[in-house]
């Protein structure tokens, strides 16, 4: 009996405590921000969405070897021998167009490899956070500067530049045999 | 009904055979005594009940499917079926290299972070024979793993209140962890999956200004903790709720390997911050808190939510004293260009997280790929107790011994 009544007047005392904290905090200013029309600020360096500048982008996979999931997709075609794609804004010379660049946002764990080890930082983690999309093709992205059409047509140009060389080296390797053999029958 | 009364029996069954314990002043009993008296005697009839708890239910702490075989309200068994979110972390590892698999580290106790990423980069330093690191990236490492200790229990002990019916605390604790993150996000860019802490250094030096705002932190948290226990911890329903049940001897709890603030908690002394020191944690001063039995046994699921309160007031202790300390310095020089141990040497590190010992054993085959990663969770090791220390008692009580444990799935199914 005595304990149960030891009971009923130390849980009304505590919950009284507990509620002259949530009184004292009655006055106080509430913590939640009413998200849609509200937002708090993000610190320098958040990671969020990807983007690359595209136009410094060296072609040098680096970004696509290290990712941990495998989600950016990069292309390259060589330049020929006689075009000068410039520099980028580092410095490091360009030295072939990157046809393709595509990065998967929904296989991307925002792990910020690919930024670091980036030679010329044009790959970046921007503050942009709302990026939910209806379909999951929407969430590659693309960087490309390339039109579809002039991409396909350099790749074309490149195999078949390739495959000239290829033949060129064959009919050498022929003619070399030729030669050879006419050696021999000698 | 009136029979049972009269006998001053102090439960009985009603028409639906459930059990009914008797509350009346006249009675006066704890009812746990009630359930105990209820469980010895024989009397019970009724068939066995085997229901599915989960795994989609709030208060089994994410995706655990628990099997309960129940005799009327009473427990008898508790089976645990895992692998919910089974992400195949220790084969995946064995695929890509050994930095890149710091970030799937984060992701396998996803409260904490920085201590996954730290037990794994350890190991992988240990197995490289990497010992001399910066003054200051081994202060930084302790200082992010310290805060990710406290923003992991404040998690803990406002679901287990949440989990006692709680309501207003489980809100203040996530308001200060929320703090936490943003201090967080602030030096490393992201808010829960950090791939912060890589092998031989950190991924970005500390901004300026970043350790006075956690002093600030400190300083502010501290009230609010003492709030936090006059609210929730003090509170007597809430002791006469928790302090009686899910008992754990502590010799059950060694024979389990449990660890963490589940050891802890039934009063055994043993943190590898303090018994097997690593990092820098020898040079700080701190308590290891255990189970006291306070309000009744020890070991109770109260004792084991006791000493993660007392453990984040010594996270405080160590964090002032560290962030008093810390030395200026390069956090980038001792990172390897090439991490490449020589083949068939392997490693195998533990370190302290918040739910108890993470241990990742490493074998290299010379290439930078590992050979073999495994990794040792506390909370897989833990889930196995709830068995032991739910037998016997209410299914509310299950949800309260769940929370007492307190695992993270993520940890548990790897
Ligand atoms: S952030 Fe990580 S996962 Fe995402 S694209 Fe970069 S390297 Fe890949
Ligand atoms: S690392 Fe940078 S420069 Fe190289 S391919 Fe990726 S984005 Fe382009």
């Amino acid at each position: 009996m005595r304990t149960y009544f030891r009971n009923v007047y130390r849980s009304l005392i505590t919950i009284l405590i507990g509620m002259r904290q949530t009184w004292r905090h009655l006055f106080t200013p509430s913590v939640t921000l009413q998200y849609p029309h509200e937002k708090w600020d993000l610190p320098v360096g958040t990671r969020q969405q990807l983007f690359v500048n595209i136009d410094d982008c060296i072609g040098c996979y680096k970004c696509a070897r290290i990712c941990p999931v495998d989600c950016i997709y990069i292309d390259t075609v060589k330049a020929k021998p006689d075009e000068d794609l410039g520099k980028a804004s580092t410095g490091n010379p360009i030295r072939q167009h990157v046809v393709r660049f595509d990065i998967d946002m929904f296989k991307c764990c925002y792990c910020n490899f690919c930024t670091t080890v980036c030679p010329t930082d044009c790959i970046y983690m921007t503050d942009k956070y709302e990026t939910s999309v209806y379909d999951r093709s929407n969430g590659i992205y693309h960087f490309s500067k390339y039109a579809p059409d002039y991409a396909a047509k350099l790749i074309v140009d490149e195999k078949e530049a390739e495959a000239a060389k290829a033949a060129a080296r064959a009919a050498a390797k022929e003619k070399a045999m030729a030669a050879k053999k006419a050696k021999v029958a000698e | 009904m009136f029979n049972n009364i009269f006998k001053k029996q102090r439960y009985y069954f009603d028409s639906e055979g459930l059990l009914v314990v008797d509350m009346s002043p006249s009675s006066a009993v704890h009812y746990q005594e009630a359930v105990q008296a209820a469980t010895q005697d024989a009397g019970f009839s009724g068939e066995d009940m085997v229901i599915n708890f989960g795994p989609q239910h709030p208060s089994t702490h994410g995706v655990l499917r628990l099997e309960v075989v129940l005799e009327g309200e009473l427990v008898k068994k508790v089976t645990p079926h895992l692998g919910y979110l089974h992400r195949n972390f220790e084969k995946h590892a064995e695929y890509i290299p050994y930095n890149e698999i710091v970030p799937y580290t984060d992701r396998l106790d996803y409260l904490a972070a920085m201590n996954m990423n730290l037990g794994y980069v350890l190991a992988v330093e240990k197995l490289l024979g990497l010992t001399e690191l910066p003054e200051r990236v081994e202060y930084i490492r302790v200082i992010c793993a310290e805060f990710n200790r406290i923003a992991s229990h404040l998690m803990a002990i406002g679901t287990f209140g949440l989990d006692a019916g709680a309501i207003t605390p489980f809100l203040w604790a996530f308001r200060d962890r929320e703090k936490i993150l943003d201090l967080f996000e602030w030096l490393s860019g992201a808010r829960m999956l950090y791939n912060y802490i890589w092998v031989g250094g950190v991924a970005r030096d500390l901004p300026d200004g970043w350790v006075e705002k956690a002093k600030e932190f400190l300083d502010y948290f501290e009230p609010m903790m003492v709030e936090f226990n006059n609210l929730l911890t003090h509170n007597h329903i809430f002791i006469e709720r928790t302090a009686h049940i899910g008992i754990l001897p502590a010799d059950v709890a060694i024979n389990y390997a449990a660890t963490g603030p589940v050891l802890r908690g039934s009063g055994v002394k043993w943190d590898l911050r303090r018994d097997q020191p690593y990092s820098i944690y020898d040079r700080f001063e701190f308590d290891i808190p255990v189970g006291e039995g306070m309000y009744g046994p020890v070991g109770s699921a109260f004792d084991r939510y006791w000493v993660r309160i007392r453990e984040i007031e010594e996270s405080v202790k160590i964090l002032r004293q560290a962030l008093d300390q810390i030395p200026e310095g390069d956090v980038f020089e001792a990172i390897p260009r090439k991490i490449r141990p020589p083949a068939g040497k392997e490693a195998y590190f533990r370190s302290e997280a918040p739910r108890g010992e993470i241990g990742f054993y490493i074998r290299s085959n010379g290439s930078d790929i590992p050979d073999r990663v495994k990794c040792r969770s506390s909370c897989f090791v833990n889930i196995s107790l709830i068995d032991e220390i739910s037998r016997g008692q209410l299914v509310a009580d299950l949800v309260i011994n769940i929370g007492s444990i307190d695992i993270v799935l993520g940890e548990v199914d790897r």
